[in-house]
């Protein structure tokens, strides 16, 4: 570390030199956080594994079973762990590349701790079934408020260092983390609007088909400016930082990270595939993410190229390995993007493994490994003393690489082949596996050996963990904290001394990149530059969905849920049954013959939020209602494996023990009624209606042979919304009927 | 592109004169073989859009469904085949296809019906009352198209001809068994 930084040549020699030092001690907080989050984040992810290869491991706890533990699983490991990274990288590269300290240690503090709590409070309410039951947007609304204040104070705090930092121009890196941290505020805010109905319950205030959109314009952007361009800037910095040598190009990184923040916004609508979502909007984001593709593999070139003449580095350094195999897994995955988003790929990807695949390269490989070789190169510099082995991180290396190949093998496996028995039929043209427990348990050898893969790479997260601790543990008794001398930054900007000829003509002038130089000292108006390209991206489609009413025909026949559905509708969001359900039905020949006609834009319109889910572990439900009477439904809550003998599904005994709060009812009939949704009478009476429909319920269901307690039980809500569902449209002819 | 790879002395990459804590960037051109790909992406995504030739989302989704449809019906007989109520009696002393029977029975018809027959959500097949009838094709056309509107599954969707005249036959092979939890007799007496 230069302690001293000398006036670049060319500035004025009155500059007033400052003295000042760096905040290591809110990266090291961040750094802690990081290995401890991770671990947990990882441990919660081998507990949902080995519950879809043996549902034994959801126990006889409801707070533990796979629909509310997998939300918990994705949370913690794209904002705790990735999160904590990105935090201490970024703490620690922002100041050094602005020659000045965090704006406000104050500010620091209230984004660690802040965020910690938040974190915590995911942990405790995700497995008590609060959620809004969009994914990564989970968390209730008391929740999100709090992580729009951190988010603010953090992105307050990054600007006010900007504003004083005594190094003229903004390196790349702090481009990557410019975007990031704008697009996330927006994103957050935007897609978690929603319609409080108690402490910890609200619905959004989109519906159905916008809903959808708004989630996946949230949803694949929390994947691209959480995990993608944060751990970019983390790139620029680290990877130069540790190969010691200049970054490949330049003028790549200006093209890629503009034509990547413009073009990612636009991708959402590609996990929508041949959903209700109008067509236009399924080809924009297709199209959008096939333009990705080149912007996306900018960041591996210049990644991997910063390495040229440095590669026997690469033998010897296992951090250089961990960046290596980062950057590899990221243009992997950053190809197979844009390749699941054609409608044909998609149409056998969508809704199975495979997805779980791919994303799966990306946070092991991608945001995992740039994060250890991060951390192992951080460890000297801000425990002062070398880092306690080597050795363990060249062990941590490769199991955790063989982990994640012998998870991502099986896991597309299970993928391609789920998704191809799903779409056979036989020479009499019925489908091949019509029982869809079959297209499951197919799987599970698959989730064993997932299992293994996952297992190897918590093994390498111990040995990441046992190296930090030993590194921390031989620390010096008061850290050094180096004095930084450099100049202020002078009010007006003086040009540098241009040693190059000036090029002639108007493209090469262009293309000398002088005006992104221009930009590159205004913070300011790059952090507003970088605002409008994200937001005019983002209404070119957000407009045209929520306007045109053409998108949702309406449908005479589709009504409100009753106010019992709705409780019912909402144990249904509490338990997270959409994790392993959809309820969105294909317009493909082997989607309908299995679950019925096509699911239709004008059925949602309800939908406060859409539960269209996005895996099949279990059969769609978007046809559920009227096909099976309901003491099928009662036996099969109770324990699944009664009907169908190799479920995977957990068991839910407790909905036949626990009483329905009917009262409360009240309260969610009269949100749904402020966002819209046409309740009449039931604002008046909800709590009697459902009273009243429960006792028919539960009387049917004693007449059909079954228990006789149940008329104020929890079972009889669920019942009742799923025999509703997709029952509105029943006028329509369908396929499924009885031969005259 | 030219070889710019050589670093100390002679024909080297320019480097920029800037500096950020000691990181520097070279002056390297884009290569050519990505602006390529990224000018062919733009390009496949206008020809996408205007729909020209294979390249597009041609008709559109429902269409294609429509289409696929279509081309299935046409395929399959208008009316299944049934098979005659005799060959049906006939299996039902069979030891052989009783056998497949029950194997098919227990996997999807004894959540419902009971391992026994004695019935549980659905009704008692061991006694000689019937709801929908209990003649050789009537058993075989209630689990063919089954009774939506009391939850019985259509189960031709499912089944082969083949496996539904074994289940038909076990099915009536148990008439005048002694299941160990009977349900009360549903429907009208039927003699054979």
């Amino acid at each position: 570390m230069s302690a001293t930084v000398l006036p670049p040549s060319g500035a004025v020699a009155s500059a007033r030199l400052e003295s000042f030092s760096y905040d290591d001690d809110i990266v090291r907080k961040f750094l802690w956080a990081t290995f401890i989050w991770g671990l947990v984040g990882m441990l919660v992810g081998l507990w949902i594994a080995l519950q879809l290869a043996n549902p034994i491991f959801n126990t006889s706890l409801e707070w533990l079973s796979f629909g509310r533990l997998r939300p918990l699983h994705t949370n913690a490991v794209i904002f705790a762990f990735a999160g904590n990274a990105f935090f201490c990288g970024a703490y620690y590269s922002t100041q050094r590349l602005l020659k000045a300290r965090m704006f406000s240690d104050f500010l620091s503090r209230f984004h660690f701790w802040g965020w910690q709590a938040i974190i915590v409070a995911a942990a405790i309410t995700l497995p008590l079934g609060f959620t809004q039951a969009k994914e990564y947007a989970e968390l209730e609304w008391p929740i999100d408020i709090a992580i729009a204040v951190v988010w603010v104070g953090f992105a307050i705090n990054f600007v006010g260092t900007m504003l004083r930092r005594r190094e003229r121009h903004l390196y790349v890196a702090l481009w990557f983390y410019i975007a990031s941290i704008v697009t996330v505020a927006i994103l957050h805010i935007f897609n978690n609007l929603s319609m409080p109905a108690g402490l910890f319950k609200s619905y959004s205030i989109y519906a159905g088909v916008q809903d959808a959109f708004m989630q996946w314009w949230y949803g694949h952007n929390a994947v691209a400016f959480f995990l993608t361009t944060p751990f970019l800037g983390l790139m620029y910095y680290f990877m130069p930082k540790a190969a010691d040598g200049p970054v490949f190009s330049y003028k790549l990184s200006i093209l890629h990270f503009w034509s990547l923040v413009f073009l990612y916004i636009w991708a959402g609508p590609h996990h929508l595939h041949y959903t209700a979502l109008p067509e236009w909007a399924s080809t924009v984001g297709m199209l959008f993410s096939v333009m990705l593709w080149a912007p996306s593999w900018g960041g591996m070139i210049n990644g991997l190229l910063t390495l040229r003449g440095a590669w026997h580095k690469v033998a010897d350094d296992p951090i250089l390995k961990f960046f290596v195999l980062a950057i590899t897994a990221y243009g992997m995955s950053t190809f197979e993007g844009p390749l699941l988003s054609i409608k044909s790929v998609n149409s056998l990807a969508h809704y199975t493994d495979w997805i779980i695949a791919h994303v799966h390269t990306g946070a092991l490989g991608w945001n995992g490994f740039l994060t250890f070789g991060m951390v192992y190169w951080l460890l000297p510099r801000l425990f002062q003393t070398p880092v306690y082995s080597k050795r363990l991180m060249e062990l941590h290396f490769w199991i955790a690489s063989f982990g994640i190949l012998l998870y991502v093998v099986a896991i597309y496996s299970a993928g391609v082949t789920q998704g191809l028995m799903w779409r056979a039929f036989d020479a009499t043209g019925r489908l091949a596996y019509p029982d869809f427990v079959e297209t499951v348990v197919r799987l599970l050898p698959m989730y064993w050996l997932r299992v293994a893969g996952g297992s190897m790479y918590i093994i390498g997260m111990l040995l990441f963990g046992w190296n930090i601790f030993m590194t921390w543990r031989r620390r010096p008794a008061t850290y050094v904290v180096p004095v930084i001398t450099a100049p202020a930054l002078e009010k007006r900007y003086v040009p540098e001394v241009v040693t190059t000829p000036r090029p002639v003509g108007v493209w090469a002038r262009f293309a000398a990149a002088g005006w992104h130089r221009t930009w590159e000292r205004m913070p300011i108006t790059f952090t507003v530059l970088t605002v409008l390209a994200v937001v005019v991206a983002s209404l070119f489609e957000i407009l045209p969905t929520f306007l045109i009413k053409s998108n949702v025909p309406t449908i005479a026949s589709v009504k409100p849920y009753t106010p019992l559905e709705l409780a019912g509708r909402d144990m249904y969001i509490a338990e997270g049954c959409f994790n392993c359900h959809s309820q969105m039905i294909r317009p493909f020949r082997h989607e309908t013959e299995r679950f019925g006609e096509y699911s239709k834009p004008g059925e949602s319109v309800y939908e406060h939020p859409f539960l269209w889910g996005s895996r099949r572990i279990g059969p769609d439900l978007a046809r559920i209602g009227g096909k099976y009477p309901h003491l099928w439904h009662v036996r099969h809550f109770n324990e699944p494996t009664s009907i169908t003998a190799r479920s995977i599904m957990p068991a839910y005994p407790h909905f036949l023990t626990k009483t329905i709060d009917f009262e409360e009812i009240q309260s969610r009939v009269d949100a749904m009624a402020m966002l819209g949704v046409p309740y009449g009478d039931a604002v008046n009476r909800a709590p009697q209606m459902a009273r009243e429909q429960a006792t028919e319920i539960a009387a049917e269901i004693e007449r059909q042979g079954g228990p006789s307690d149940l008329a104020d039980k929890q079972i009889v809500a669920m019942v009742a919304y799923m025999q509703r569902l997709g029952m509105d449209i029943k006028a329509i002819p369908t396929t499924v009927g009885v031969r005259p | 592109m030219a070889d710019q790879t050589n670093e100390s002395g002679g024909e080297g990459p320019r480097l920029l004169e800037h500096e950020y804590d000691g990181i520097r960037e070279y002056d390297n051109p884009m290569p050519g073989w990505w602006l390529l790909t990224f000018a062919g992406t733009v390009i496949f995504s206008v020809i996408y859009l205007f729909n020209v030739g294979p390249v597009g989302n041609g008709k559109g989704r429902i269409a294609d469904y429509e289409a696929e449809m279509a081309t299935a019906a046409a395929l399959q007989p208008a009316t299944p085949s049934r098979p005659a109520a005799a060959a049906l009696l006939a299996m039902a002393s069979d030891e052989e296809a009783v056998e497949e029977g029950e194997e098919v029975y227990q996997s999807y018809c004894a959540s419902c019906h009971g391992p026994d027959g004695g019935g549980l959500i659905g009704p008692n097949l061991a006694d000689a009352n019937w709801i929908h009838g209990g003649s050789p094709d009537s058993v075989y056309n209630t689990i063919a198209v089954g009774v939506l509107a009391k939850g019985m599954p259509p189960w031709e969707k499912s089944l082969t001809p083949k496996q539904m005249s074994e289940v038909t036959a076990y099915v009536l092979s148990l008439r005048g068994t002694s299941p160990t939890n009977p349900k009360p007799p549903e429907g009208e007496p039927y003699t054979p």
